[in-house]
């Protein structure tokens, strides 16, 4: 039974701040969109929460999406962050394994971006751990005295330590650690083991120097946003999202700040999950598509699937994310004529500011929005919500321009080319975390919202061949209902294994066991009880001799080592084509998700309006023009089958259903829609 | 062809080339692969031509795919069949070097050969005199390893084990070596189930059509870029250290001639081809042009033989830029490095704006190799350290990073799981500092980097280039510091090679170190017009130190940064001892043997301490890759007297002031 009082969850974008706040069973939403505010985020949350209009001391939980680590990132407004290395490896960040990791091929001009902790803040202690984790020199606390003497005369602001072989043995690297803490108290130290005990001394350098930097910001925003709510009389704890699809606790994310890069997007993931879930669906393609950028990720059995090795930016970051796969493009993506005549669409975009062409703000050139607008997709007589009409007549003008340049006239066909080019990158960001990762996009359903996902759901559904696709109710406020409804979670690694031939199932068994005390501790401190812990362990596995990794689920029930054995060879067929039976199994790593569930609450998401949906017929371009019905998704009661073509519209978006797809409305209020 | 489709077909092809990496990268058994990613993939039309690549495909691979495929196609020509799939790594019919193994893979459409799918893998070792097959003191090919000249390794779907068999018994490692053929196999068919689903939605004439209108466009890009570029023709000339034996440089040269909208490449005078590894099959000299092309004119339009078409190369056998059997060709990426060098040194005095400083001069592979400690067979680290990369009109080099015109892959492999796999301890991964090229704007830092070996019976072989001569600096900016690969041996350095660079088979001892140091990039410009803040932002980064600072760039720091008097003082005094002479004519080019010679007054010589054969060069501000030449003391008028072609690659005229300075493997 759940408790009385608000559920609450915040997203912020980069346009808009969207809440949803939940008082219990059966009873609506409450959803509100305001400006976003940028430099002050916890000023829009605030505001968002006015605009609900709930009273403060009775929300119960409130969970945030929070972009302050990419835009501090991106803005390069971290704090001055300084490394501390094992001697001879004080360039390791800046050199890597001399790889450009952010374009520059024919590119004579190109330059690396510069590393987050320069040179001269970057300072090596003698002290070395071998790869058996046998430590061969010990750290010499006077050496450690004047490093930290040095650190303060440069000005250090955050600290990151990261030896070579932490993974294996921490110790030098968390003796070192406690003792510039002891000697610089208020500066955080971050140690590289302690956010990624892997393997690769460039990627879990990079993961701690990228953690030291957003600390300073981070731990401010969030003891400022704690105090404004506590101000307004918020008794609840404010937790945030974390990039692993789970929330955190705010002492938890000041700590592992490098964990939140994907906090918005995870939120979307997480909505879109509880939503398909809710209508029987289990395994679904996100497709969240806003006006800069598109996020797509693959949800198998229910279960998001993980990616352990990222790159923000040109640095890698070696902490577990949902394999989120982001492109730039979206509405807002400019339409243009290469240099070889082709017709381009995005990386540019139109953005907020001046927005597309038929924003009438002040943008001339022609975006993916104008384009569905001159395809009858959008409409134009009416205000959208926000109250922007939009104007045809400025989308045309951009369109006609652009054809000059191509010598073509027919402002439609140029619309509708731009709009298949955008929806061939969308497939081809599905078809990065479906096919390249061994799946297959048809049986998998697309669930398409934010802004603009659901306007194009379908057409790349269609590109792909995949004949289900699911728009949840209220698409734009999905990221939001996801920070609502998440769990806490925790994740943990050990680096742990060797050939399967050799390995001993106890000595797993008893890592197990003490990786399981581990989370459950974590869990407790985040104030959840034991009975709500869950605990999922996978082994990271491959080939003896390969390098890159399937996770593979294993139960700590197992009695042998066959079904794993037998996962992972059907698992490599899927994924690469073939399966080598005779080859041992080398396992790599041993993780843990320790998840602390909250109340779910049963959502009733159906639309409540009544009486004839009907809002107009209108012209719509659908390999050639339709009349079509357009309808108000208000009014659209539980069980209503419909066939395509039609256009369904609502606060937070346009659905546009093509000739040849059933839409129904499911009791859980997502539309379910296939094609023969 | 309605509006649109076309972008479609282009997006739908690079996406096959996409999926096809993803695979190969995920799959792969030899680090060199996983890795290093040293493999590109590519479709290619049924005549060799190129459809599509990847961002991240290596063009050096890639651009030589064409030219085997032209040649399987021209020996198999009607009995191409469904089913069939061909094996090639011959230098002399298209191959790179013998390491680089192309799997290439025709996919029908209904009946018809419509395209191949085209992987090259780097396989870590296929055979010959030491492990890793790569060495720098081979003296033909049959040492480098096993030739597959173009090979059908299936039939009709029927697969020729006992030629597989054959192939993998004869290498290190087979196991890996198989795994790896499994990925290529893998990923070709992969490749060909994703094309023939293209081929069913869009229909195979469409889809071919599309390529064909494509391939126009691009080509008709490149043509537009190039009809923009001055007429005339533009000289260069360059030198590689050696053949791997002896201390004879081999000369490149390159005639580009600007004519309209084509560009014509002759490589004509270039070196005899060698006993060592320093020599290239045909293929190489269009990769390279292809690649330096590419870069300067257009470098955004997606990669597609319509780029290419312009582009006429002139390059008679029997050079090293052309080499016949049994010229061995482990040498590859140095022989490309230099070819692009000559490239961008020509092409750069037609487009100043697009000049860029010299680097690496190639691989620099470097292997260390013996038994494993379990007594299961031998363990081998192959690196091929990155350099510092040239400086630009537009801002510095990079340090110790994979350049521009080459993929982008790992050069060096994690330390921990170097130590986790192999009996090594690697000491040192860190900047090379002081290795800058000096200019307004400087080249890159390179990699010092230090490997101490923990068992005894190991060896090492090194492949590198630019030992001797250093990387060049362009518009007046100076060289790099040379590449260097050494032993330290209690406490000593030792030479592991009378060559430099080119070491085969090393006997190592448990407790020594291999020191690699790679080269800095060449700079951009006078150094003493950098601005002197950025020397002392790179004295306080540690990128040089303060005497580097005063000497190379005439800047002088006191305690609270730059010194400004002392730094004007310093710098006038620099530039007044900088040796500037007139240029006089003389009728042919001084050239002994590969080298040109430059007679220097013994007054002149004196002046730069400069010695009989020590390596000299003449750069102006305008001038592309500086000229160099081995100086010759004698008594001749106080005057510096060039011959045609140096006068052309300096871009000069008789009277014209030429800088003439010392070049040394580091800067001092």
């Amino acid at each position: 039974m759940a408790a009385p009082g608000f559920l609450v969850g915040i997203d912020v974008g980069g346009t808009f701040t969207d809440v949803v706040a939940y008082a219990g069973d059966g009873r609506a939403l409450a959803l509100a969109k305001v400006p976003s505010l940028p430099g002050e985020q916890w000023r829009g949350v605030l505001e968002a929460l006015s605009a609900l209009g709930i009273a403060p001391t009775a929300i119960r939980a409130f969970v945030h999406g929070t972009t302050i680590a990419t835009n501090a990132l991106l803005e390069r407004k971290g704090a001055r962050t300084a490394l501390v290395t094992t001697a001879g490896f004080r360039d390791v960040l800046e050199i890597g394994k001399c790889r450009r990791l952010a374009g520059g091929l024919f590119d004579a001009a190109w330059q690396r971006p510069p590393p987050i902790a320069p040179r001269d803040r970057r300072l090596e202690v003698a002290e070395r751990t071998a790869a058996d984790g046998t430590v061969l020199e010990v750290l010499d606390p006077a050496a450690l005295a004047s490093l930290a003497e040095t650190l303060s005369a440069r000005g250090a602001e955050a600290i990151a330590v990261a030896f070579v072989n932490s993974y294996v043995n921490a110790g030098n690297e968390l003796a070192a650690a406690a003792a510039l803490r002891e000697a610089l108290p208020g500066i955080p130290v971050s140690t590289s083991a302690a956010l990624a005990p892997e393997r690769g001394e460039f990627e879990r350098t990079s993961t701690c120097v990228l953690n030291a930097y957003l600390t300073p910001v981070m731990t401010a925003y969030l003891t400022r946003l704690a105090d404004a709510l506590a101000e307004r009389g918020v008794v609840a704890p404010v937790d945030i999202m974390g990039s692993n699809g789970g929330a955190m606790t705010l002492d938890a994310a000041a700590e592992r700040c490098a964990g939140t890069f994907l906090s918005g997007p995870v939120g979307g993931v997480v909505g879109a999950l509880r939503v398909a879930g809710d209508a029987g669906v289990r395994d679904l393609v996100t497709f969240d598509m806003g006006g800069t950028s598109t996020d797509v990720a693959l949800i198998h059995d229910g279960r998001p699937r993980m990616s352990h090795d990222n790159q923000i930016d040109a640095y890698p970051l070696q902490m577990p994310q949902l394999d989120i796969h982001t492109i730039g493009a979206g509405g807002g993506s400019i339409v243009w004529v290469q240099p070889d005549g082709t017709l381009g669409v995005g990386p540019r975009s139109a953005g907020a500011v001046p927005g597309p062409a038929c924003y009438g703000r002040g943008g001339t050139e022609p975006t993916v929005s104008d384009a569905n607008l001159l395809l009858g997709r959008l409409p134009t007589a009416r205000a959208l919500s926000g109250g922007l009409v939009l104007q045809r007549e400025r989308a045309e003008r951009a369109f006609a321009t652009l054809g000059r340049n191509l010598g073509v006239t027919d402002v439609v066909a140029l619309a509708d080319a731009a709009v298949r080019i955008a929806v061939a990158k969308m497939a081809g960001a599905v078809r990065e975390v479906s096919v390249h990762r061994g799946f297959d996009p048809r049986d998998f359903a697309l669930v398409g919202f934010g802004g603009a996902g659901p306007m194009h759901a379908f057409l790349v559904a269609a590109e792909l061949g995949m004949s289900r696709v699911l728009v949840p109710p209220h698409p734009g406020h999905v990221s939001a209902l996801g920070q609502m409804l998440a769990d806490m979670r925790r994740d943990l690694v050990e680096v742990w294994g060797g050939r399967l031939s050799q390995l001993d199932l106890g000595d797993l068994r008893a890592r197990a066991d003490r990786l399981r005390a581990r989370g459950g501790d974590l869990l407790r401190a985040d104030g959840i009880a034991p009975e709500r812990h869950r605990f999922a362990f996978s082994v990271d596995a491959r080939y003896a001799g390969q390098s890159f990794t399937l996770p593979i689920t294993w139960e700590p029930t197992d009695v042998d080592w066959t079904p794993l054995r037998r996962a992972f060879d059907a698992r490599h067929e899927e994924t690469f084509g073939y399966a080598d039976a005779t080859n041992d199994l080398e396992i790599v790593n041993l993780r843990l998700v320790a998840t602390g569930l909250v109340d779910q609450p049963v959502l009733d998401l159906a639309p409540h309006g009544a009486g004839d949906p009907r809002i107009e017929r209108r012209a719509v371009w659908l390999d050639g023009w339709r009349e079509v019905d357009v309808l108000d998704r208000e009014k659209l009661g539980i069980g209503t089958a419909l066939d395509g073509p039609l256009i369904v519209e609502e606060a937070g978006g346009t659905t546009v259903v093509p000739p040849g797809w059933t839409v129904e409305v499911h009791a859980s209020g997502a539309l379910l829609c296939a094609s023969g | 062809m309605s509006i649109g489709q076309l972008e479609l077909i282009r997006e739908s092809l690079i996406a096959v080339v996409h999926e096809m990496r993803a695979n190969v990268i995920r799959s792969s058994y030899s680090s060199i692969i996983y890795e290093g990613h040293d493999f590109s993939c590519a479709l290619v039309a049924a005549d060799g031509r190129l459809v599509a690549q990847g961002a991240a495909d290596n063009p050096i691979h890639i651009f030589a795919v064409p030219y085997s495929t032209a040649r399987i196609v021209e020996a198999f020509a009607d009995d191409i069949h469904e089913g069939d799939i061909f094996l090639h790594n011959d230098p002399y019919t298209g191959g790179t070097h013998l390491n680089d193994v192309l799997m290439l893979y025709p996919v029908f459409d209904r009946g018809r050969l419509a395209l191949f799918a085209a992987t090259r893998c780097h396989w870590g070792d296929v055979g010959g005199m030491t492990p890793g097959s790569l060495s720098g003191r081979v003296r033909e090919v049959y040492q480098e390893g096993l030739r597959i000249t173009p090979t059908r390794i299936c039939e009709r779907g029927r697969m020729n084990d006992a030629f597989l068999g054959l192939l993998f018994d004869n290498m290190r490692i087979a196991r890996e070596r198989r795994g790896d053929f499994n990925t290529m196999l893998g990923t070709s068919r992969k490749a060909a189930e994703h094309l023939r689903r293209l081929f069913d939605r869009f229909g195979g004439d469409t889809l071919l059509d599309a390529v064909e209108t494509l391939i126009a466009g691009a080509e008709r890009v490149m043509r537009e870029r190039i009809a923009a570029v001055p007429d005339g023709t533009y000289q260069a000339e360059g030198y590689l250290d050696n053949d791997g034996h002896g201390d004879e440089p081999l000369v490149g040269r390159l005639a580009l001639t600007i004519d309209g909208d084509r560009i014509e490449a002759d490589f004509t005078g270039s070196s005899p081809q060698t006993m060592g590894p320093t020599n290239v099959g045909p293929a190489m000299a269009f990769n390279a042009v292809a690649s330096i092309v590419k870069s300067f004119l257009d470098p955004d339009t997606p990669v597609n033989h319509g780029s290419f078409n312009p582009i006429a190369i002139v390059n008679p056998p029997g050079s090293f830029l052309n080499a016949t059997l049994p010229a061995p060709c482990g040498g590859m990426v140095e022989c490309r490095a230099l070819m692009c060098g000559l490239v961008v040194s020509a092409l750069g005095r037609a487009m100043p704006d697009r000049l860029v400083g010299d680097l690496k001069g190639g691989a620099n592979h470097v292997y260390v190799s013996g038994p494993r400690p379990d007594g299961d067979g031998i363990f081998l680290l192959y690196e091929y350290p990155a350099g510092g990369t040239g400086a630009t009109a537009r801002g510095d080099g990079n340090h110790a990073v994979r350049a521009f015109p080459e993929g982008d892959f790992n050069a060096v492999q994690s330390v921990e799981v170097v130590e986790a796999q192999c009996p090594l301890r690697v000491e040192r991964h860190t900047l090379r500092e002081g290795s800058c090229g000096d200019g307004e704007h400087r080249g890159g830092l390179g990699l010092r980097r230090e490997v101490r070996v923990l068992v005894d019976g190991a060896s090492l072989s090194v492949l590198a280039d630019k030992n001797v001569i250093p990387p060049f600096g362009v518009a007046g900016g100076a060289s790099g510091a040379a590449n260097r690969f050494t032993v330290v041996r209690g406490g000593v350095s030792i030479e592991p090679s009378p060559v430099p660079g080119k070491v085969g088979g090393f006997a190592l001892r448990a407790g020594d170190v291999v020191r690699m140091e790679s080269s800095g990039g060449g700079g951009h410009g006078d150094p003493l017009a950098r601005a002197a803040s950025a020397v002392a932002s790179d004295v306080a980064l540690g990128y040089l130190d303060a005497d580097q600072a005063a000497r190379r760039y005439g800047v002088v720091l006191g305690p609270d940064g730059v010194d400004l008097d002392a730094t004007e003082a310093a710098r006038a005094r620099l530039a007044a001892a900088v040796l500037r002479a007139p240029v006089v004519a003389r009728a042919d080019d001084d050239i002994e043997r590969s080298r040109r010679r430059l007679t220097l007054p013994p007054a002149l010589a004196g002046a730069l301490e400069v010695e009989d054969g020590d390596l000299v060069e003449l750069t102006t501000p305008s001038s592309g890759a500086a000229l160099r030449a081995w100086a010759r003391v004698g008594a001749v008028d106080d005057v510096l007297a060039l011959g045609p072609v140096g006068r052309s690659v300096l871009g000069i005229a008789p009277g014209d002031e030429v800088t003439l300075r010392v070049v040394r493997r580091e800067p001092q």
